[in-house]
């Protein structure tokens, strides 16, 4: 790299990353809040009273029962039941409530989707830095992460600090991980134990690090012989991620061998689970038994078509190579038996991950619900795997040259189109589906499952009819009168939300989220005396409707 | 050692996935079913679905064909008879 690839490529990158950093920030509040933010801060505010309790901060303590008491709902989960769940952002999050004494609720939840964002970002460079350590070729890699960050579902729900945020930790692992494969060093041994520990903290999903770092150093021995060592090198790494994840987790303080069993409960239990009827292509299944190829249609539906398409040709690429070492494995080799390579290491790891990651949901018949959302961390080796195909191909042609400008075309084809469906989806890119099936078929599938059209609802009705008072209910499983934080005061109290009850109401809001089958179960019927005087469709996906009373 | 390993690990990859394609999915197949036709809203449906055929009956004006209607009218007075020849012994 010559001096002025040395100043460029770093101000290239700190433009990209500002031009986007300014167009999500500008307009992220147009998102709407999520069904669940109450419930994270609510979570925030419990863990924060126990840490208060246990460290005995008696105005702490004080100020957020006064919180929790204020937070009233009763459609909201208690968070000593769902004591399991992650608390990275959330306590942070309350504890910077109460210091900076935040009291307007939108701005409680605009700050944390802000954060989120940041955090999501902060992931994107790691992710470059992985991809450039790996691939070393900076547009490549930049065409890597622009992808990642504008993939349209996962930048949707950057906002929301649910699974983008355990994709974002578990780059950060990633990274660390594949550093050490370079070199064991105890800096990012500890750092890879922490991030794992963090990411462990929002999804248990995070165990698969731990397990493939402990493969990877016993097929790593077996060419190395150096047992000793890696014995003692995974004793400090599985010591340091045990005791990080008591640390970030107040639940594991007490009683922490049951608890720390109690979190892998889920995994083991994982066919039973909430028994709900979910919409899936059209008809309507329990969680507990989608088809088996419900993961792979929400993938294939909802990734943008030339990132899919690079992304399959790159694994099957991979999955021959690896076949191929397989078959010719020797009993002594001067080389690894399944890699040549540091670079073809983290190959190996990636497709480690995600080959036993997606097994092992098919095998426990994990429950699944609202698309891929709970498994968006696979996008990172969707990526990786698309960026893997473009190195094959640009190695492959890069003597002809009509090829090579195709192959940067298309690359260049792939962004383009995935900025273009984040402003045309604009504020609902979570709800992104790919140009390449029907209409019909697009809203066969589960819609607006964050209910994050509720602020777009309300602020519609408000201006249709200027400031009016409305009884609302509610045609659909969203619990619509949380969105109604989403609104400024004044808008709040034009608004009283009824439920189901539909005869007493002026207007009914529907989007496409039942738990119910609602082909047999009419509960969520729009009776004959209102119509439809709105729908917001977007790119045929209908987002929600709005029928009125016609008394 | 190290192809015994290797070798370990195919077969028992191999092993769970045998297992899961083909009684896994049985399985799963007919939990399904199983769970659709005892839910809730199928149970409503049959239940509605009865109500209806009563209904569209009670507005015939012969519910039964002649000929079920003598079986049914024979068995009922065979029925009866056994019942007061029981009581009178």
């Amino acid at each position: 790299m010559n001096i002025k690839e040395k100043i460029y490529r770093p101000i290239f990158l700190i433009l990209i990353y500002l031009i986007i950093t300014i167009a999500a920030l500008a307009s992220f509040q147009e998102h709407g809040v999520h069904i669940e933010e109450k419930y994270h801060r609510l979570n925030g505010l419990f863990w924060l009273n126990h840490i208060a309790q246990i460290f005995n901060f008696e105005n702490l303590s004080f100020i957020t029962e006064k919180k929790m008491i204020g937070i009233g709902d009763y459609t909201l989960n208690r968070p000593a039941d769902f004591p399991k769940y992650g608390i990275i952002l959330d306590l942070p999050l309350a504890f910077i409530e109460i210091v900076f004494e935040l009291e307007k609720i939108e701005n409680i939840y605009y700050l944390k989707q802000s954060i989120s964002f940041l955090i999501f970002l902060i992931s994107s460079l790691f992710f470059y830095k992985l991809l450039i350590k790996r691939f070393n070729n900076f547009f490549l890699c930049l065409a890597g992460i622009i992808l990642f960050i504008t993939s349209p579902r996962i930048f949707g729900d950057s906002f929301l600090y649910k699974d983008v945020l355990f994709l974002s930790f578990f780059v950060i692992s990633l990274y660390y991980f594949f550093n050490l494969t370079e070199n064991l060093n105890k800096r990012d041994l500890f750092l890879f134990a922490v991030f794992n520990a963090i990411s462990f903290n929002l999804r248990f999903f995070a165990a698969f690090l731990p397990i493939v770092f402990l493969i990877f150093l016993i097929l790593k021995n077996f060419k190395d012989k150096k047992i000793v060592k890696y014995f003692k090198i995974y004793s400090i790494y599985f010591f340091l991620v045990l005791f990080f994840i008591v640390l970030f987790s107040p639940y594991l303080w007490t009683n922490t061998f049951s608890n720390l069993i109690e979190i892998f409960r889920p995994l083991k239990n994982a066919s039973i689970g909430e028994d709900i009827k979910i919409l899936f292509n059209g008809n309507f299944y329990s969680n507990r038994y989608v088809p088996e190829t419900y993961l792979f249609t929400w993938i294939f539906i909802t990734t943008p078509i030339i990132t899919l398409i690079l992304f399959l040709f790159g694994y099957i690429f991979y999955v021959r190579k690896f076949i191929n070492r397989f078959i010719n494995l020797k009993k002594s080799a001067i080389y690894n038996d399944l890699w040549r390579s540091q670079n073809e290491s983290k190959d190996f790891i990636s497709f480690l991950i995600l080959t036993s990651f997606v097994f092992t949901l098919l095998i426990f018949n994990s429950p699944f619900y609202n698309g891929w959302r709970l498994v968006y961390f696979l996008n990172i080796f969707i990526i990786y795997f698309a960026v893997y195909q473009i190195n094959n191909l640009s190695i492959l042609f890069r003597k002809v040259l009509i090829t090579k400008k195709l192959l940067v075309i298309i690359t260049i084809l792939a962004i383009i189109h995935n900025v273009i469906s984040l402003i045309k989806y604009h504020p609902f890119q979570s709800y992104y589906f790919s140009e390449i099936i029907t209409n019909k078929m697009k809203n066969s599938f589960e819609g607006d499952y964050y209910g994050l059209s509720g602020k777009h609802f309300f602020q519609r009705l408000n201006l249709d009819y200027q400031n009016s008072k409305f009884k609302i209910a509610v045609a659909s499983h969203t619990p619509l009168q949380r969105s109604l934080e989403s609104v400024s005061r004044d808008v709040r109290k034009n608004f009283e939300v009824i439920g189901q009850d539909y005869q007493n109401a002026d207007f009914i809001y529907k989007n496409n989220i039942s738990e119910v089958n609602s082909r047999l179960n009419k509960k969520y019927n729009i009776p004959a005396n209102f119509v439809k005087v709105y729908e917001l469709n977007i790119d045929g996906t209908v987002i929600y409707e709005i029928f009125k009373n016609n008394r | 050692m190290k192809i015994f390993f290797y070798k370990s690990i195919l077969i028992f990859v191999l092993f769970i996935l045998a297992i899961h394609f083909s009684f896994g999915l049985i399985k799963k197949e007919l939990s399904r079913e199983i769970s659709n036709l005892t839910s809730k809203e199928s149970l409503e449906a049959m239940k509605d679905k009865l109500r209806e055929e009563i209904k569209i009956g009670i507005e015939k004006d012969n519910i039964l064909k002649p000929e079920d209607a003598k079986i049914i009218k024979r068995f009922l007075d065979k029925v009866q008879s056994e019942l007061i020849d029981s009581t009178e012994k």
